[in-house]
């Protein structure tokens, strides 16, 4: 049985429990998994920490906490800092690289400027949208369609076009980062042989 | 000897030297001899002084092979004229194959008076040789009509364009390159004296001829009057009335658009490909390239330019982001400067032949690197009433779409860069900023802009192959002195043709060194420095 433990942190009001959401919805309406989601929050819920907690498995899930994570998606300093080494050695870490310093981790991370992203698209608010693409990009934990569906269905009415550009653009932010490391791992950084 | 017949139908011009081979010639016609009724002799003062203009004339006239005689290397009676004839033959010959046409239909040969046999045979062999080949597949195009009468057709440009709102405030002059490069010229004069019904004038005509169409006085135009589109359209009614075109380079990339007309041309355009580039010929994207081949054959022994690193260097990029584009071995000409020079009718030939050809590849996006096809595909085919199955994007654009996608960089680069627009991108499609976000990505030691920039930039003197003149040379001066007030030493360009001209201005003897920048296109810039991050 395939069981992933997703953690998805950050700020109150970043749009984390939202993100989770997105996450463990298309997993179960779209990609026909089942899915859990825990949202907590401390009593800080405007700007303190948050996190969403996701799991997806291909058979029934009989406890919806998540013990240790295979993937971390952290959009915040405290909330990395907070699960960082509970990841499993072959999980994913992602991170907002404008907002999480890695400091000294000696192991992989997939970094994407997402705030910045968001900023550059015109709304702040967007940050997690795109996480949510980088997310699908890099780890594949849900499939394309079934999670471009449902940001399009959560997301409020008339800002769907917006939110989905907004996904695009991190789902190929995400790609494009495989792809460089591809490439440079056959040798062929740059256009002239 | 089945081929007699076939062969009997040839048309095959001989350019022959009137010094030496020109006698044997004579002694061949004195003994009687059976000279082919075939060929055809044009009789020549050197044959140094046909130039490649000239050699390829008779192609586009629907000759099947074309011989130039002349005499011995060492023998000219002129010093040079032998070397000179080998380098544009050898130049013809590479651009007959790229189009198609074989380079086997123009030979030369040297003959001195004691050798009318070896003359006759060599004739002989030429026409054996062309008719294993075959008939040409170039159709003789068809003069254009005269008309007497055209006051209605000018009538109704003037009305399209709505010249008639013209204020006559000067701005138009006063921002014209030609003017500002000292030429006694006036857009809004010209306006007024074609509304006024002088269009027959001969000064008004060779002021028609002379605009660059650089379209810096429509930006400037309050009025919004599109003077570079209404100088096309009145070039193309009193060109079909007198047939004059004010070309460049002695016609030759006139000629050269109006050949790649014929239907049944089946070209050979991507021949110099180099090996380390990638096309996918069932590609969805298609890059279609554009003249440069042409553009670095033909100007090989005087200017020497490498416009041709502009095409292989974006097709680099799009190999850079995976992309393995198609590309049409029989790409036409798009027809942009037969449309700048009046002959519409040729110019909707290629477009119809392109489209056509395009359509039925499947392709669903065209890249273009070279701002006048971009222009032509984008505006002028869609004007004509074609039917495009196929998104047309620039490189520039291309690029910015991959490289905002994220994980590339750019090497720093040693130089200090300016840059040169191109009229087509940065006036008539109003695209100076994606070449400027792309330059903005890179990291050169500095890039400064020179004193006229974006949608104001000095134009690099010509157009469409026609109208050079002094003042072309004045303001490709003044725009290499701004080049090099930057202090950069490396000019970036958009456009293959700004290369060969401002390239032309730097080879003056008179201004030795003063003017000598190094230039390299944009595309090629990035294509150096990208890099997976």
């Amino acid at each position: 049985m395939q069981k992933l433990e997703v953690i998805i942190t950050g700020f109150g009001g970043q749009g984390i429990v939202l993100a989770g959401r997105i996450l463990g919805q298309a997993a179960s309406l779209g990609d026909h998994k089942e899915s859990t989601l825990i949202q907590s929050y401390g009593p800080e819920s405007r700007g303190g920490a948050c996190s969403a907690q996701v799991i997806i498995s291909d058979g029934t899930i009989n406890y919806p906490y998540v013990r240790q994570p295979d993937i971390l998606a952290a959009m915040s300093q405290a909330g990395f800092d907070k699960f960082v080494n509970d990841v499993r050695p072959e999980g994913f870490i992602l991170i907002d690289q404008d907002m999480v310093k890695v400091k000294g981790l000696e192991r992989d991370y997939f970094a994407v400027p997402s705030t910045r992203m968001a900023e550059e698209l015109g709304r702040k608010m967007m940050a997690n949208i795109i996480m949510i693409g980088f997310i699908t990009a890099v780890t594949q934990s849900t499939s394309l369609e079934a999670t471009r569906q449902t940001v399009s269905a959560s997301v409020p009415k008339g800002t769907e076009e917006m939110n989905i550009k907004a996904f695009n653009k991190g789902y190929d932010y995400g790609l494009s980062l495989l792809k460089a490391r591809d490439k440079k791992a056959s040798g062929q950084a740059g256009a002239l042989a | 000897m089945g081929n007699d017949q076939a062969n009997k139908n040839l048309k095959i011009v001989l350019f022959l030297c009137t010094w030496g081979p020109h006698a044997a010639f004579q002694q061949l016609q004195d003994k009687d001899c059976r000279i082919p009724a075939q060929v055809k002799m044009v009789r020549i003062p050197c044959s140094g002084r046909v130039s490649k203009a000239l050699l390829f004339k008779p192609f586009e006239m629907g000759a099947d092979g074309v011989v130039l005689v002349g005499c011995g290397s060492g023998v000219c009676r002129y010093g040079v004229g032998s070397i000179t004839a080998e380098k544009n033959v050898a130049d013809t010959r590479k651009i007959l194959d790229l189009l198609g046409l074989s380079r086997k239909r123009l030979r030369l040969g040297a003959f001195s008076p004691e050798e009318p046999q070896a003359l006759l045979d060599f004739l002989n062999g030429f026409i054996e040789e062309v008719g294993a080949i075959g008939k040409s597949p170039v159709i003789r195009p068809v003069k254009p009509e005269k008309h007497n009468d055209h006051s209605l057709a000018i009538k109704e440009i003037i009305q399209k364009h709505d010249v008639y709102s013209c204020q006559e405030c000067g701005k138009c002059s006063s921002a014209c390159s030609l003017t500002l490069a000292g030429k006694q010229y006036s857009p809004r004069a010209i306006a007024n004296a074609i509304i006024g019904g002088k269009v027959d004038d001969p000064q008004v005509q060779k002021d028609v001829w002379a605009c660059l169409t650089c379209g810096i006085c429509y930006e400037r135009c309050p009025s919004a009057v599109n003077f570079p589109e209404f100088i096309r359209d009145v070039r193309a009614v009193i060109k079909s009335a007198q047939g004059n075109g004010n070309e460049a380079h002695g016609g030759f990339f006139g000629s050269l658009s109006r050949t790649m007309t014929s239907p049944e041309i089946k070209g050979n355009h991507w021949n110099w490909l180099p090996e380390d580039i990638k096309t996918d010929s069932s590609s969805k994207v298609l890059f279609f390239g554009g003249c440069a081949p042409y553009f670095d054959i033909f100007f090989k022994n005087h200017l020497a330019p490498s416009t041709l690193d502009s095409v292989s260097d974006s097709l680099r990029l799009m190999n850079f982001f995976d992309i393995h584009p198609r590309v049409l071995d029989d790409e036409r000409c798009c027809g942009h400067d037969l449309l700048w020079t009046g002959d519409r009718e040729n110019f909707l030939k290629l477009a119809k032949l392109n489209v056509d050809a395009i359509n039925q590849s499947g392709a669903e996006e065209v890249i273009i690197s070279c701002p006048e096809g971009y222009r032509t595909f984008v505006k002028d085919y869609p004007q004509a009433g074609l039917d495009m199955q196929f998104k047309v994007t620039h490189i520039h654009e291309f690029l910015e779409r991959e490289i905002s996608k994220g994980s590339v960089g750019f090497k720093s680069l040693d130089r200090k860069i300016t840059f040169q627009d191109s009229c087509r991108l940065s006036r008539h499609m109003e695209m100076a900023e994606p070449a400027r976000k792309l330059l903005a990505r890179l990291s050169p030691l500095s890039f400064t802009e020179m004193t006229d920039s974006g949608a104001g930039a000095i134009c690099c003197g010509n157009c469409a192959w026609s109208g050079c003149d002094s003042f072309s040379k004045a303001l490709q001066v003044k725009r290499l002195r701004q080049a090099r007030e930057t202090q950069g030493d490396l000019l970036v360009t958009s456009c293959p043709k700004c290369q060969v001209h401002l390239r032309c201005a730097m080879k003056d003897p008179f201004f030795g060194k003063d003017l000598e920048i190094e230039m390299m296109d944009l595309t090629s810039v990035m294509a150096k420095t990208i890099c997976w991050e």
